[in-house]
């Protein structure tokens, strides 16, 4: 685990998970436990829950207030998926983006992103040539919010809420953040980079409650 | 008209997939996972288990499914499977070939080994099938392999003889795939799968 910040994984517990077949996070900052024991979880000493791809929806929903409670209290939550249920503060159902050639999975950093600073267009849009593995869609952001990445027409596939709540959302319409690592491409920057953002906005939001 | 069931994980591409009304019209029951045992399933003739189920839930949903199987039910069994719970399992984890189709005399390395299986007239097509596979199974003797990998490696095959029901098995995932807006074949292989999953003859 980060030695700095306690960071909490919820495990869908699928077979994907079981070998990093889709995507592996190679470190050992979070905890990890299985997505149906965050109802019991003790969140005092939590400052982040990553909730990935593959998580079952239909039971963050239940948990929905406690998800929000964790927000209040000057907390991170980030989702990496296709929301479809209501219980991530201010973000909205996902839309799939429209294809018409494989130009439409591109997508941009904004250029004071320090998660994706030096991450390329063409890194993120293909592997092994093929197009889509990145991003196939966005979700309606909440109008302060920070967009980190967008597809050409500018919808949001990586945003950062800091106004619905005390908190800090990030939002992120793929796969894990942490699971991008040891492809030999400017993908692998995503990595420690959005560790380090973690740290930081921890860090912030910490500063923010003893002021 | 089969009654199918089918077990919803409540994860997002299953979401997509199952309530997609052209695939969901043939879904008597969705049964939500954590659900699962305490629904009743006496009343139908197809149970659908998808591929990415919480493993703690599917372990513990084994009993309950070979118990619907060995009453004369059909069980699919979609996509890898890590954790040995099918009838005499034998599963081969492989790497994932998905840029086959951009490689110089592209094969998909997929065999239609039965073509005259009702699935395979009128239903579902190879291309319809094709995508990638995460793995292959070997399965028992007297099983029906329908497609197979190049090397005999099954990628979806009829269990009639391991228990008393009837156990439909693919490596394929198309349940992810559609659910996840990725790989349009999955889309075709639905919407000749529910058809025939309903009407067609099993075996």
């Amino acid at each position: 685990m980060s030695d700095s910040i306690s960071i909490l994984k919820l495990d869908p517990g699928h077979a994907f998970g079981v070998n990093g077949r889709m995507q592996k996070d190679t470190g050992n900052e979070s905890k990890i436990i299985d997505q149906y024991d965050f109802a019991y979880a003790n969140l005092e000493n939590v400052d982040v829950i990553l909730i990935p791809n593959f998580i079952d929806q239909e039971f963050l929903y239940s948990q929905r207030e406690k998800i929000a409670a964790f927000l209040e209290e000057k907390k991170i939550v980030v989702y990496c998926g296709h929301l479809f249920r209501e219980w991530l503060p201010g973000c909205g159902p996902f839309m799939p983006q429209l294809i018409r050639s494989y130009k439409d999975y591109e997508v941009f950093p904004n250029a004071d992103s320090s998660i994706f600073q030096g991450v390329t267009t063409e890194d993120m849009t293909f592997k092994k040539g093929v197009a889509g593995f990145f991003a196939r869609g966005y979700h309606h952001a909440p109008e302060d919010a920070k967009i980190l990445l967008t597809f050409s027409n500018g919808k949001a596939v990586t945003y950062v809420d800091r106004s619905t709540t005390n908190g800090t959302i990030l939002v992120h319409a793929g796969r894990d953040l942490l699971g991008y690592a040891n492809e030999n491409k400017s993908t692998d920057l995503i990595r420690p980079q959005f560790l380090a953002w973690l740290e930081a906005e921890v860090q912030s939001l910490k500063e923010c409650t003893v002021q | 008209m089969r009654k199918i069931g089918v077990i919803y994980s409540g994860n997002e591409s299953h979401y997509r997939t199952f309530l997609e009304p052209k695939f969901n019209q043939y879904i008597k029951k969705l049964i939500y996972h954590p659900d699962f045992l305490e629904t009743d399933i006496d009343d139908l003739d197809v149970l659908i288990v998808p591929s990415q189920l919480n493993h703690k839930l599917l372990l513990a949903s084994v009993k309950k499914i070979q118990s619907f199987a060995d009453k004369g039910g059909i069980v699919v069994a979609f996509g890898p499977q890590p954790w040995s719970w099918l009838p005499a399992q034998q599963w081969e984890e492989r790497p994932t070939n998905f840029w086959w189709w951009l490689e110089k005399d592209a094969s998909s390395g997929l065999v239609l080994q039965q073509p005259k299986h009702p699935l395979f007239n009128g239903y579902l097509t190879l291309a319809d099938c094709t995508w990638h596979q995460h793995g292959v199974f070997w399965p028992p003797e007297n099983a029906d392999i329908l497609i197979s990998t190049e090397d005999g490696g099954a990628v979806l095959y009829i269990d009639t003889t391991s228990t008393g029901g009837t156990w439909i098995i693919t490596t394929l995932d198309p349940d992810f795939h559609f659910g996840s807006y990725f790989m349009p074949a999955t889309e075709r292989f639905f919407e000749g799968f529910f058809p025939y999953l309903a009407y067609g003859k099993i075996s």
